[in-house]
């Protein structure tokens, strides 16, 4: 499991290039610690994730939605949950994959525009979880898609969605 | 209810379940009596692949007559060279789903069905995939060949709608909105919704057969990931199942923290749905005051059991955390959530554009509720008094007092009031558990399943009766566990509710129903 982490977090980095189009040098970003100002340089003030439940218990969903509720108030990090993946800079992924929904995923997918980040959300999305090894799924996110970061949890909290959001993207400007 | 089964061959009881195993020639007629005779409600019918035992598969249908507290479960044996059974459905409706789901996923094909396409795989699937037969296995060459965009196998259309002005709005199964996956296939006349096809089942997980690899003291981690927002109540009414079989009895205390926590659920799914709807309404203030009730709600579960959905709490024999020692965070968060809970009312009620939008909405006749067997809100909301708490009390239920609140109108108002109601009822209900003392260990130790025992276990979820059977294998691993979840009766409810509805107004209906996906597509 450990290993198809660094895999997907050192190899597959090479498919997702470093926007271009957002003009901030890579070792200017690294400066910026404030996960505020981290998406304020990098992303223009705006960051916009498309959620897809790939087979979860809809815990993680949840969560996703107590995020734009006023205690978690995300928007006010200039980061938003958008309807369609052509608006998304980030996908966020739920569930272990299910073989329905597969093809529903690739396709979001396909329809983001580059640059782009996938992120797995939950235990689930990151192998399986305790559903791993069913002839129903495709044991997480990352044999189906290349993926950036898993956000581990049960479902992961908001704060820890956040706070991985955070990381993620620290790590993505590296 | 004596006269109706005295076709059947052999009777067993146990507990409050009394199984009776009849022939194919006698099991419509025996079914059906009971139906229409008896008023007896369908609720939940399933197979089983008992071969290692006897040779046989077995079909388990299990009524319950309004006013008992038996579920009198009607078990039909068959061979396996003759893998087809009688249909109920065309007598009683509420078998449909069962019926088509029983057909893919043991390959037991209900004759006379009137509508015989799949329910659970959609058309990537081998026609020859019966994944809980038990000599079924599947290599990882052949599973890499599964699955949706992969060559059409079986087809799979959808029922069409032709005519003049008619037409197709596909929506999903990607939504718009952070929701779980579905497809829907209007066919409009203009904005007004004709017929509503729902493909659901994307989200199949295979989670019967996980509960057979895992043991059946590991089977309540899976419970509670079965559902998100129904984790405890999956949780207990697994639990109650499993302790049934072995025969074990948990403590009064064990039963006190267990009905307290299924109140707790519900309290902050009743709030946080009512407040689902205002997004439905598009009233801003109303959602966002719904979602911080809620969320305070889950920081007090956090703190209460570590998990914001209640998870870890059940184990089979008991709980693993006492809530009532803190009793004072709980009296106090519900005090402040009280509080709010009735500006939050007023708020609603107060709202001419909300309520009369969510008026006249969306109505489901008793009839068509009573037909399909719809559970829980949208039942009591349709005027069918439904509430499994109520007519199969277990944990401390019987001694709490407390109504079934039911609605005549069937729309979205009723749904939105029965849970107002329905939310005072559970504030009371916590307060009733928090005056007394409970004795006893929190859990017994666990016991092992006897050969082939079974039992059923239940729990009334916030969205409805949940039901849980399962039965053990030679060696007192787990052969089957069937669950039923209550959004798999509702579900087909919902194209008749939103039958003559707006387009747009297909959201709120769907918020006030708030069927899980998950729980559905198992």
């Amino acid at each position: 499991m450990l290993k198809e982490i660094f895999k997907n977090v050192f190899t597959k980095k090479k498919a997702i290039p470093f926007p271009e189009g957002f003009d901030v040098d890579p070792d200017q970003a690294v400066k910026v610690i404030d996960f505020q100002r981290k998406i304020d340089t990098i992303f223009h003030r705006s960051l916009r994730i498309r959620f897809v439940d790939a087979g979860s218990c809809n815990a993680c969903e949840w969560e996703g939605t107590a995020l734009m509720n006023p205690i978690y108030d995300i928007q006010r990090f200039g980061i938003d949950f958008v309807a369609s993946p052509r608006h998304a800079d980030l996908l966020l992924v739920s569930g272990p994959v299910t073989r329905q929904m597969e093809l529903a995923l690739r396709r979001t997918y396909a329809a983001m525009p580059e640059p782009k980040l996938v992120v797995a959300c939950g235990d689930c999305a990151m192998n399986g979880g305790i559903y791993q090894g069913n002839y129903a799924v495709t044991d997480g996110v990352g044999n189906v898609i290349p993926v950036d970061g898993h956000i581990p949890g049960c479902p992961p909290t908001p704060t820890a969605i956040l706070l991985g959001l955070s990381t993620i993207i620290d790590k993505f400007t590296k | 209810m004596e006269p109706i089964l005295d076709k059947g061959q052999k009777r067993r009881d146990h507990l409050n379940e009394v199984y009776v195993e009849v022939d194919s020639a006698d099991f419509r007629d025996v079914c059906h009596g009971l139906f229409i005779k008896q008023h007896a409600l369908l609720r939940l019918m399933f197979a089983t692949d008992e071969r290692e035992k006897d040779g046989l598969f077995r079909i388990y249908v299990v009524f319950t007559v309004p006013g008992s507290d038996a579920f009198t479960i009607i078990v039909l044996p068959m061979k396996e060279d003759v893998p087809s059974f009688p249909s109920l459905t065309p007598m009683i409706p509420a078998a449909h789903w069962y019926e088509r789901e029983i057909c893919d996923l043991f390959g037991l094909v209900p004759e006379g069905h009137p509508d015989p396409r799949r329910l659970v795989f959609h058309e990537a699937f081998p026609a020859n995939a019966h994944p809980l037969r038990k000599d079924w296995s599947i290599s990882d060459a052949e599973k890499q060949e599964w699955g949706e965009g992969r060559a059409v196998k079986v087809p799979h259309p959808f029922l069409e709608v032709t005519g003049e002005g008619i037409v197709q709005i596909p929506v999903g199964p990607v939504h718009a909105g952070i929701i779980e996956p579905g497809h829907f296939r209007f066919s409009a006349i203009g904005e007004t919704i004709f017929f509503l096809e729902p493909r659901l089942f994307y989200t199949h997980k295979g989670t019967e057969k996980q509960f057979e690899k895992l043991g059946f003291a590991d089977g309540v981690k899976l419970a509670e990931r079965v559902s998100g927002t129904s984790s405890f109540a999956h949780g207990a009414a697994y639990c109650m199942a499993v302790e049934r079989m072995m025969g074990m009895e948990i403590t009064e205390k064990a039963a006190a923290v267990r009905t307290l926590v299924l109140e707790l659920e519900r309290l902050y799914n009743h709030i946080g749905d009512m407040g689902n709807m205002c997004a439905g309404t598009a009233l801003a203030v109303g959602y966002a005051k719904g979602a911080v009730i809620k969320e305070r709600l889950m920081q007090l579960n956090v703190r209460l059991t570590g998990s914001r959905y209640l998870r870890g709490v059940n184990v089979v024999g008991g709980v693993t955390r006492d809530v009532y020692a803190q009793a004072d965070d709980i009296l106090k968060t519900l005090d402040w959530a009280t509080k709010e809970y009735k500006d939050f009312m007023q708020l609603l009620t107060g709202s001419v554009s909300h309520m009369e939008r969510i008026t006249n909405t969306g109505r489901l006749s008793r009839d068509i509720a009573r037909k399909l067997g719809v559970t829980g809100v949208a039942a009591r909301a349709s005027g069918l008094p439904d509430d499994i708490r109520k007519s199969h009390p277990h944990l401390l239920y019987d001694r709490l007092i407390f109504e079934a609140h039911t609605y005549e109108q069937g729309d979205v108002f009723a749904r939105t009031m029965i849970r107002a109601e329905e939310t005072e009822c559970s504030i009371s209900m916590i307060m009733a558990l928090m005056e007394s003392g409970y004795k006893g260990e929190l859990a017994v130790p666990l016991k092992t399943a006897a050969p082939y025992a079974s039992a059923l276990g239940y729990a009334e979820t916030p969205r409805g009766s949940l039901f849980y059977w399962v039965m053990a294998d030679r060696d007192g691993r787990p052969l089957r566990v069937k669950l039923r979840s209550p959004s798999y009766c509702n579900w087909p409810a919902v194209p008749f509710a939103v039958h003559g509805n707006i387009v747009p107004d297909f959201p709120l209906c769907n918020k006030s129903f708030n069927l899980s996906y998950s729980g559905t597509d198992m």
